[in-house]
């Protein structure tokens, strides 16, 4: 559905994207996760025509974007990352407007408005101006602009920017009521949970590049990184420690704790604790760090994907 | 393009403060002037220039107002990314452009509508006369005066420019146009300076309807109407080439 090879943009001494490329089959949500700058918007700008790519080509619906840039944007919906609508006007107009622009029959658009203001959760408060809304009310009129077309494929840019955790909710479930009926999504972020929860497969951009691409499983193992479990005990001795090590290699002390890594804790964890017993160790923590998308952008980047 | 056109509407028509600006403001113009002038001049004569030159010098600076705040408006759009989703939907990114004018084209229109109907009530400006005349003049005024909003616009980065830019322009243009001080009162190189603003040729185009009493197929009022149709398509050609070169560059 999406072809997107080689892409390259730079804006004056900033190389933004260095050869970005991914294809998404059909009914896909596809992430983009990467830290601020990485290049996501600058990715969804290219693909979604606005500005032009200094190399490279991307396809969508089977159109050439280059060739064929119509067709191409009558396919596509285009949630942008800033909250575009026109304040003065209600919701309802705003989303007559932004409807209309695709040229939906009246009456069909109209039905289409009020389904999804259902679905959003704003019916009671549509015809009033955007400016009495709240930032989530105005993310959730901003991403129903962007589907009244019905389009085969939106682009998502940090839908969930700055809301609160009811409109966040909300917009979850669109998205994957959306994926559902078989749309294909490209979803930005820099959340990891939310890739984590709506993308089949993710794509990891950092300085312009894709570093990383798969499914969630596909990364966990592709990085043959290790979950680590950490055990805290009240009487660890130089022996005891002896004893464990003699057992299990895989593994080092921090002062009263002991961090055991492991392809497959979920396994190793009843051995581990098993072997503890053992040899006379009192348990006081347990604290499991399985792989989640930030532990692997931290290993192949070695930064973190937000600052804290 | 009909859509963006109805969609500025609506959001103009929501805005009183706008409303007021637009078409209140010049009205209390129009009576301001009209006194001043008109406790000036004591004979029948005096008063009919005094009256014409307050309403067709404050409409002509208002209009000009009016649009330099409709090309501004491009300028929003732009900062608030809403250019950018239109850009993003198959309507041809000219449109925007256009429907941006028409819609200039339609505020003015009304806006002179107005003010003129206002003179003829209040101030028992014979509109009923010289109407195939005036609804020309107000057309042509229109016309040359809705590019120049957007030409403003595409030289500025922000709308809060523009409103600077605007004022100066407008008020330079005005005082040299003789929107302000009649142009008959000024002296011969003011006179001939004067040729090179819009609210000039706007100006002594409601003087031929009013004043002059000219017919609408003399040729001097003819000429009036040639020079602001000329004016208004070089500006709006000029804000065609700076719309692509200026506010569509997103980068
Ligand atoms: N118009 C522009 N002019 C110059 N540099 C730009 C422009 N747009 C983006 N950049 C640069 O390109 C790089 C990628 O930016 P981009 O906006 O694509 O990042 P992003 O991943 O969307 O980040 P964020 O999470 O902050 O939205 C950044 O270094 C940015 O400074
Ligand atoms: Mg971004």
């Amino acid at each position: 559905m999406i072809n997107v090879s080689n892409l390259r943009k730079t804006f004056d001494t900033i190389e933004a994207l260095k050869g970005i490329s991914f294809n998404i089959p059909q009914g896909e949500c596809y992430g983009l996760l990467g830290p601020n700058g990485a290049g996501k918007t600058t990715t969804i700008s290219i693909m979604s025509t606005l500005i032009e790519p200094n190399e490279g080509k991307v396809s969508i619906a089977g159109y050439d974007l280059k060739k064929n840039p119509l067709e191409c944007k009558k396919n596509i919906g285009v949630v942008t990352q800033e909250i575009a609508l026109y304040n003065e006007l209600p919701a309802y107009d705003n989303l007559l407007f932004w409807g209309g622009l695709y040229n939906v029959p009246k009456l069909e658009l109209k039905a289409r408005i009020d389904e999804i203001v259902n679905l959003l959760g704003l019916t009671d408060r549509k015809n009033d101006k955007v400016k009495t809304y709240s930032g989530g009310m105005k993310r959730r009129v901003n991403i129903a602009s962007a589907l009244l077309h019905r389009p085969k494929v939106l682009f998502m840019d940090e839908p969930t920017v700055g809301i609160d955790p009811q409109s966040r909710n909300l917009i979850f479930e669109v998205v994957e009521k959306l994926h559902k009926e078989g749309m294909t999504i490209v979803y930005t972020s820099h959340y990891m949970e939310e890739a984590e929860r709506l993308c089949d497969r993710i794509g990891i951009i950092d300085n312009g590049e894709i570093i990383a691409q798969g499914t969630l499983d596909e990364l966990r193992t592709s990085g043959s990184m290790k979950e680590t479990v950490v055990i805290s005990f009240t009487n660890l001795t130089d022996e005891r420690y002896t004893a464990i090590v003699n057992d299990w290699n895989d593994l080092q002390r921090f002062d009263d704790a002991i961090h055991f890594y492991s392809m497959n804790i979920q396994g190793d964890l009843s051995k581990i604790i098993l072997k503890c017993n053992e040899v006379g160790l009192d348990i006081i923590h347990i604290d499991i760090r399985k792989i989640n998308l930030e532990t692997i952008f931290l290993s192949l980047t070695g930064k973190q994907l937000r600052d804290k | 393009m009909i859509k963006l056109v109805k969609k500025d509407l609506k959001l103009f028509f929501s805005d009183r403060q706008g409303i007021m600006l637009t078409f209140a403001l010049p009205i209390i113009f129009i009576t301001l002037f009209a006194f001043i002038f008109g406790k000036t001049n004591n004979s029948e004569e005096g008063k009919l220039v005094s009256l014409v030159h307050s309403v067709a010098g404050t409409s002509v600076m208002m209009l000009l107002f009016s649009v330099a705040g409709i090309g501004g408006s491009l300028l929003d759009e732009k900062q608030d990314g809403m250019l950018k989703k239109l850009l993003c939907s198959p309507i041809p990114p000219n449109h925007i452009l256009f429907g941006k004018l028409v819609f200039a084209n339609i505020i003015s229109i009304i806006q002179l509508s107005i003010m003129f109907v206002y003179a003829w009530l209040v101030f028992g400006l014979d509109i009923m006369h010289h109407l195939p005349s005036l609804v020309l003049m107000i057309f042509t005024i229109a016309f040359a005066c809705s590019g120049f909003g957007v030409v403003l616009a595409s030289f500025a980065k922000t709308r809060q420019q523009v409103q600077g830019f605007s004022t100066i322009i407008v008020m330079i243009m005005s005082a040299i146009g003789g929107s302000m001080v009649p142009i008959f009162v000024m002296p011969e190189i003011m006179q001939k300076m004067a040729v090179f603003s819009v609210n000039y040729w706007g100006i002594q185009g409601i003087y031929d309807i009013f004043w002059k009493l000219l017919p609408l197929t003399d040729i001097t009022f003819l000429s009036r109407v040639f020079v602001l149709i000329g004016i208004g398509t070089l500006l709006n050609f000029i804000a065609l080439l700076m719309f692509k070169k200026n506010i569509l560059k997103i980068v």
